[in-house]
């Protein structure tokens, strides 16, 4: 839309002030937003479901489909602010920093979002994927998130070596190279030498040498030494994730920390061996996709190391875990060029030992004084000792379950045990196994045999996929805190705050949700295997329980169903080595992750936006505040064009039908309460004029004494009739918006109701009365406990609650609309009596009685 | 099932990726299947070998997949042939369906929706011929 355009949209706006069918405008403008936000969420859902496996796409696909989520994010921005008379023009902003990143994917230009050189260990996650290459963010994820003791370091980043090969014209070399590589390979050999050349005679930039020295420096003063002595070791993009690079790129042990820069260029020189160059050829990869960054890890003095896969990839064996060990440095077991000691462990708690062979070792290799390695004699004692004790296979065992459930595949584990017999974990990567299944058709129905199925084909799955595990049932915002790791999550609804436990989680189920919500499209960034919408999950299953997960058949089973578990564990990945996988996959980041969860977090602005996801959430959030703020306004200057409702009830409300609110048949200015077609506001009188809620007093037998002398002083009607006609409700077939003034308080009841889950709204305010404070917020908590048992996010600041719901299917609305009218009769005068705490609980206890038959 | 009964497939796309998923999902099944990435390679294969079933994408660079599958069907017109393309028009659908296209599968599809394809136009095929 031109600027013109704009400009008369502004105008409109303005002058709309003065005519009543300018929030019919307004209100327009906020559907288009809704409609907006729920095409972006299919678009995002839409390219999550192409990583999961079952689709063939193409790169035209990926154009394409990037293109119109672009033309959709930028108009929904450019919607809010017709909405808000430009309020927020700084969404502009975002959207061009995300939009010029995914271009740069796009056109095959990695983006550089992130300007740091060196970072860490401390402060990378796996978020830091693009910075600190796949095999240092999983560490710092082990580090930071899973809280196993890993070796302290830092990382030269992926933008450090690209200011590295600009800085050295290595670049403009790999830019302009013009031969195929892949056919022609004495080219390949002599463009390889040309480009480690000027690698190993290259020249550091001044801030990156800067900065190692500073992190050096403050490492030699942390442990009080005059020297420090480094692992320097590889980290690609993408090696180690689905592709292994096992071995593709050198890494060095014991570096002294004034050689530190000198072995750096080493390694990344290594990244252009012909080796590893012939490598990346043949998997299909694109030069532009490399980058290398490089971990600087404290040298780890182990008492003996080894690795351990946590399914034994050549026997294929379903349960159990092999682990090597010898004494010294682990680089032995890893080129497997001496005997080790081997260990077959069961995969299952207590993790007994099936079988261990210990050899003669007369070997070990250990950090030489001054730097570099050597190999010397293992003391005569040691030479037939098995490495490791029993306790430390147990422990060891647990920690590396836990790194598999955490990952979802078997994983290879690099480790070593210190002096002081602390386990650290210097690496872990996926294990390929190869079950010992045959044919293409597995052996499904043998393994689910006999099974008790707890339900089946209930709900939408929206991430394929298998966990068994033991269930933890989400109760409450501080449960989301507590779930164990390795978890299934079983929740009443899906919620932004749940995306917190994601990462713990082997599996979710939610009652209800959408599976084009937020959470779902997080769950499909950490492949989560997740189904929404059960209806039955919290009521079936109970925390501790053992239960099987299967998002692809869609069935839940009772027990631990390992060989299922196992099936999928296995399975060939070979899409995911694709090259369009990975875009997709690297263009998802930037669109699909939700760090915008909390409204009240000072993040929440548009300068925190980092996906388009936080883009649309953040312009959800605001349009439904504008439009209850337009609603607050637009009361005081809207005059004519009013009807008035006839209800059973002494209440007056005015009417302004902006669209299908009321049936044509309608006549006069006065609306009969049956022809009232919206579908919120139906709901809404249906419990507001309940019999029960509003005739009678909300007064128990029990407690008829204490309210008699309530009564003296308050009737039932306490609104006068010139009260009573300031009440306003605006509707629509989905929508109504009602400003409430009953007796002593005022509501606001904003609301929007339709067949699309993820358009449905409710918003509930509530404030004011006539007693002391402390009665007033006894009745509050009386509404945030009601509105809480039904599912609504709840605010209490004094007496002013603020109830919140989003995404219930049109049924479930409906339900909690009558529970709003409801409660909107019940509360009117409740304040005065609340003269106790208990009260709180007597009052919902009667306020569910009277209210049950309605909800049923 | 012996080599000489097995159902030949060839695939044509210019996309590689297609190839590469489509390849292994149907010879899992039992097919043989041979791929393409470059329409001049498929030209001239098809002169050498009549296929069962050709899949083949419509927009291409250098040779038009409609000029491709008139080819297929003017040699051998038992064969069935499936378009995928992802500039599903009405305009090209017909066009394509003219020529004696036996389905039409835009892109990006499930794997398991061009497998119910492929065995309608076995089932075809057989009852034609026997």
């Amino acid at each position: 839309m031109g600027a013109f355009e704009r400009i008369r949209d502004k105008l409109t706006f303005w002058r709309s002030k003065k005519d009543p069918s300018s929030f019919a405008v307004l209100f327009d403008r906020f559907q288009t937003v809704l409609k907006r936000n729920n095409e972006i969420l299919e678009i995002m859902a839409d390219m999550g479901d192409k990583l999961g496996g079952d689709y063939v796409f193409d790169r035209q696909y990926i154009i394409d489909i990037t293109h119109r989520l672009n033309d959709q994010v930028y108009k929904i921005i450019y919607d809010l602010n017709m909405l808000s008379s430009q309020k927020y023009v700084d969404l502009y902003h975002a959207y061009e920093r995300i939009h010029s990143q995914i271009q740069a994917e796009l056109e095959g230009k990695i983006a550089y979002a992130d300007e740091r050189l060196v970072i860490d260990f401390e402060d990378i996650t796996q978020d830091d994927i693009a910075s600190v290459g796949n095999k240092n963010a999983s560490l710092g994820e082990i580090k930071n998130v899973l809280k196993l003791s890993t070796p302290d370091g830092f990382v030269l980043t992926t933008k450090a070596f690209y200011d590295f090969l600009v800085q050295n014209g290595i670049d403009e070399l790999l830019e302009n190279m013009n031969i195929d590589l892949e056919r022609d390979g004495s080219a390949l050999e002599a463009l390889s030498r040309e480009v480690r050349d000027k690698i190993l005679n290259g020249n550091i930039p001044a801030q990156v040498a800067r900065e190692v020295r500073n992190h050096v420096s403050a490492f030699r003063s942390k442990f009080k030494k005059e020297k420090i002595f480094f692992a320097v070791r590889s980290s690609a993009i993408e090696e180690d994730a689905e592709h292994s690079f096992a071995g593709q790129y050198e890494s060095f042990l014991n570096v002294p920390d004034d050689k530190l820069l000198e072995y750096y260029k080493k390694v990344i020189a290594s990244t252009y061996s012909v080796r590893a160059w012939g490598y990346r050829l043949q998997k299909g990869f694109y030069e532009h996709e490399i980058s290398m960054a490089v971990g600087c890890q404290l040298m780890v003095k182990p008492r003996c190391s080894g690795v351990l896969y946590t399914m034994d990839p050549i026997s294929g064996e379903n349960d159990t875990m092999v682990m090597s060990a010898t004494w010294g440095l682990g680089v032995p077991v890893v080129s497997g060029e001496t005997p080790v000691d081997r260990y077959h462990v069961s995969r299952d708690a207590p993790y007994v030992v099936k079988h261990m062979n210990v050899v003669h070792k007369s070997e070990m290799l250990v950090a030489k004084e001054g730097g570099g390695t050597e190999t010397i004699e293992v003391p005569e004692d040691l030479q037939h000792k098995p490495c490791l004790t029993s306790d430390e296979i147990n422990h060891l065992a647990h920690v590396a379950m836990l790194l598999e459930r955490y990952y979802k595949r078997p994983q290879d584990i690099e480790w070593a045990i210190d002096e002081e017999g602390e386990l650290i974990i210097l690496q872990s990567r996926p294990l390929k196994v190869q079950l010992g299944y045959s044919g293409e058709f597995c052996m499904l129905p043998d393994i689910t045999k006999g099974q008790g199925i707890i339900f089946e084909g209930r709900g939408d799955v929206v991430q394929r996929g298998v966990a068994c595990g033991t269930a933890f049932v989400i109760r409450s915002d501080e449960d989301i805190e507590k779930v164990p790791f390795g978890s299934i999550v079983i929740a009443r609804h899906t919620s932004p705050k749940l995306t917190k436990a994601i990462r713990k989680a082997l599996a979710i189920l939610t009652d209800i949700g959408s599976p084009t919500g937020h959470m779902a499209t997080v769950a499909r960034e950490f492949r989560v295997p997740t189904i929404v919408n059960t209806g039955i999950a919290t009521r079936l299953i109970r925390t501790g329980e053992e239960i099987t997960v299967d998002a692809t058949q869609n069935i839940v089973y009772a027990g631990k169903l390992k060989e299922l578990c196992l099936y999928e564990l296995t399975q060939d990945e070979v899409f995911e080595e694709s090259y369009e996988y990975r875009l997709l996959r690297r263009i998802l980041r930037k669109v699909a992750p939700l760090n915008l969860v909390d409204p009240h977090d000072e993040k929440f602005k548009p300068k925190g936006c980092q996906t388009y996801h936080d883009i649309v959430r953040f312009v959800h959030e605001k349009a439904v505040d504008e439009l209850i703020h337009i609603g607050e306004k637009s009361s005081k200057w809207l005059s004519s064009g009013l009807r008035r409702l006839d209800l059973d009830i002494p209440l007056g409300v005015s009417v302004l039908d902006i669209g299908g609110g009321v049936d044509e048949s309608a006549e006069g200015n006065l609306i009969d309460a049956n022809l009232v077609r919206s579908i919120p506001m139906k709901a809404f009188l249906k419990g507001l004029c309940h019999e029960g809620l509003w005739g009678s007093e909300p007064v128990s037998v029990d407690l008829g004494s204490f309210m008699s002398s309530l009564t003296r002083t308050f009737s039932t009607s306490v609104a006068t009739p010139e009260q009573v006609g300031k009440n306003l409700v605006v509707l629509s077939k989905e929508y109504m918006n009602m400003s409430l003034r009953l007796g002593y308080h005022f509501n606001i009841i904003d609301v929007y109701i339709s067949e699309n889950v993820n358009d449905n709204y409710a918003y509930f305010r509530f404030l004011g009365g006539v007693t002391e404070i402390t009665r007033r917020s006894r009745r509050a908590r009386f509404i945030a406990n009601i509105l809480e048992q039904h599912d609504f996010r709840v605010e209490i600041r004094g007496d002013l609650v603020i109830g919140r719901l989003k995404k219930l299917s049109k049924k479930e609305m409906e339900k909690r609309v009558i529970l709003l009218g409801g409660l909107v009769a019940y509360t009117r005068q409740l304040d005065v009596l609340m003269k106790h705490d208990e009260h709180v609980n007597h009052y919902e206890e009667e306020f569910k009685k009277r209210i049950g038959e309605l909800l049923n | 099932m012996s080599a000489e009964e097995k159902t030949r497939i060839l695939i044509l796309d210019d996309e590689p990726i297609v190839c590469k998923r489509l390849k292994p999902a149907f010879e899992k099944l039992g097919y043989e299947v041979e791929i393409f990435t470059s329409s001049s390679d498929a030209m001239a294969r098809i002169k050498e070998q009549d296929f069962d079933i050709v899949i083949t994408d419509l927009k291409m660079e250098g040779v038009d997949g409609m000029e491709f599958l008139s080819a297929v069907k003017e040699r051998s017109p038992a064969t069935e042939v499936i378009v995928i393309t992802g500039f599903a028009t009405m305009e090209t659908a017909k066009e394509s369906f003219q020529k004696g296209v036996f389905d039409f599968v835009a892109k990006p599809f499930k794997i398991s929706e061009i497998r119910e394809v492929v065995k309608k136009a076995e089932k075809k095929k057989k009852e034609a011929g026997g």
